[in-house]
């Protein structure tokens, strides 16, 4: 399968209305908008890249998702600020219960935050009420995420997909913590193998159960199958050789947003030939 | 349990106190030569991609240079697979990990934190410890633990058991980055920053 990089939003020329110091998070909303969190602030775009509107955060967020309701969840650190779609504070969790918060997703009613002090995924029900950690579980207590971010989203039948770089894997696993398996293996000369001392950084779900990641020192983005297959290599040597953690999402369309770390860009990809929605 | 110090604790604390007091005040004055890892090319961050300096090794007119390097732990990942330990470009073995090592000396040393699991070898912290009998300084692994590939945990460090202190370094002479500079030895011997 191939794709075509399409476009390029923002960059160090883009004026004070862009993100001067970082871009942590990405996702692709159900309504085909992109939300990006960074600095202290989020933005919202349309599909063709145009600003929709843009709110500030209490602290710089190093995540974002979308709700099936449309409210917006930034994560940070110690805290988790929800927003209306329209940026309106709704609510924020706060306390000592509250690491690194570098992933958000949903299984349901239920949020999953991933604590990168933690090194762990927490899972909580409608009334924030924890209901188990996930990750922890194994001989090395956590995620192996040297890079201090931990990514994961969550598919449409409610299994986690996870990045533990230290593994070199993307790991499934049940609501309950129950570990499903995993794709991936360190390979450092075939691109099918993750590379270095600790890769894929971030992961999506695309469109067809595959899935998108990122890689750190060759910085790159790949998208495999569901079987960890390689389909495409994304991006070779148009990321600043610096970055590291590029946050990554892929909307309905198949279309995948990378977020350069460096020169704070966002790349967006699209499938050569378009994808069935 | 008394909340209360004993005789012994009490002379303990100050004899180390007075012992301290002591090399603090033998320091003072005196300069020592150091490296300055955010200016080092081998581990200034944002030099990605440029070749390693090995002027250390090359310009020390101490045999097997006074330069070593030094695994910081607090910053290291103790990844599974180190790419200061690994050349991660080599092919993979049969156990998966890359089948060579990046140090020319093997003078990195792996051990396993705990148990291994034998079925699985990634699901395990390592400690890596340079050997600085071996070492002599010639700074590929402070290069392939940089950042972004690595944390930066390796860096390179002037020993000063084994530095003669010439008045004019030569390493210092040919650095090209200016890193290596005459420091107040206190400040060199207690490990602040450079810019502390």
């Amino acid at each position: 399968m191939e794709y075509r990089h399409t476009r390029v939003m923002g960059g160090p020329e883009s004026g004070p209305d862009w993100f001067r110091h970082a871009i942590r998070g990405l996702a692709a909303g159900r309504d085909g908008r992109l939300y990006a969190a960074g600095d202290s602030r989020v933005m919202v775009f349309d599909p063709a890249g145009k600003v929709l509107r843009t709110w500030a955060t209490a602290k710089p967020g190093c995540c974002l998702a979308v709700a099936a309701d449309g409210r917006v969840l930034v994560g940070e650190a110690g805290q988790v600020e929800i927003f209306s779609g329209a940026g309106q504070l709704l609510q924020a969790w706060r306390g000592g219960w509250l690491g690194e918060i570098t992933a958000i997703g949903f299984h349901g009613a239920e949020t999953l935050v991933a604590d990168a002090a933690a090194r762990c995924i927490r899972r909580y029900d409608s009334g924030l009420k924890k209901l188990n950690d996930i990750g922890l579980d194994n001989r090395t207590n956590g995620f192996l995420i040297p890079n201090g971010v931990l990514d994961f989203e969550v598919d449409a039948a409610g299994v986690i997909h996870a990045a533990n770089p230290g593994k070199h894997r993307v790991e499934r696993y049940q609501a309950d913590g129950k570990l499903l398996g995993h794709v991936g293996r360190f390979d450092g000369l075939n691109p099918e193998g993750f590379p270095g001392c600790c890769n894929p950084t971030n992961v999506a779900l695309g469109t067809g159960g595959r899935l998108v990641v990122t890689e750190k020192a060759e910085s790159r983005a790949k998208v495999l199958d569901s079987g960890g297959k390689l389909v495409a290599v994304l991006g070779t040597r148009i990321f600043d050789a610096g970055c590291k953690n590029m946050a990554v999402a892929s909307d309905f369309r198949g279309r995948v947003y990378v977020a350069e770390t460096v020169k704070l860009r966002i790349f967006v990809f699209e499938p050569a030939r378009a994808e069935a929605v | 349990m008394s909340k209360g110090f004993s005789r012994r604790q009490v002379v303990a604390v100050t004899g180390l106190g007075l012992t301290a007091g002591f090399l603090v005040k033998k320091a003072e004055g005196q300069v020592v030569w150091q490296i300055d890892s955010k200016s080092c090319v081998n581990s200034k961050l944002g030099e990605v991609g440029v070749k390693v300096c090995d002027l250390c090794v090359k310009e020390c007119v101490v045999t097997q240079s006074a330069v070593r390097a030094v695994n910081e732990f607090s910053k290291c990942g103790r990844c599974c697979v180190c790419p200061a330990y690994f050349n991660v470009k080599s092919a993979v073995g049969k156990d998966g990990l890359p089948s060579e090592k990046l140090c020319p000396r093997d003078a990195i040393l792996r051990k396993p934190i705990g148990e291994v699991d034998p079925n699985d070898p990634a699901n395990n912290f390592y400690e890596y410890v340079i050997d600085e009998a071996k070492c002599d300084g010639c700074g590929k692994c402070v290069m392939a633990c940089k950042e972004p590939a690595g944390l930066g945990s390796i860096v390179l460090r002037v020993r000063h058991d084994l530095c003669v202190n010439c008045n004019n370094c030569a390493i210092s002479q040919a650095c090209p980055k200016d890193a290596i500079t005459q420091w107040p030895a206190l400040k060199a011997v207690l490990g602040l920053s450079e810019t502390a």
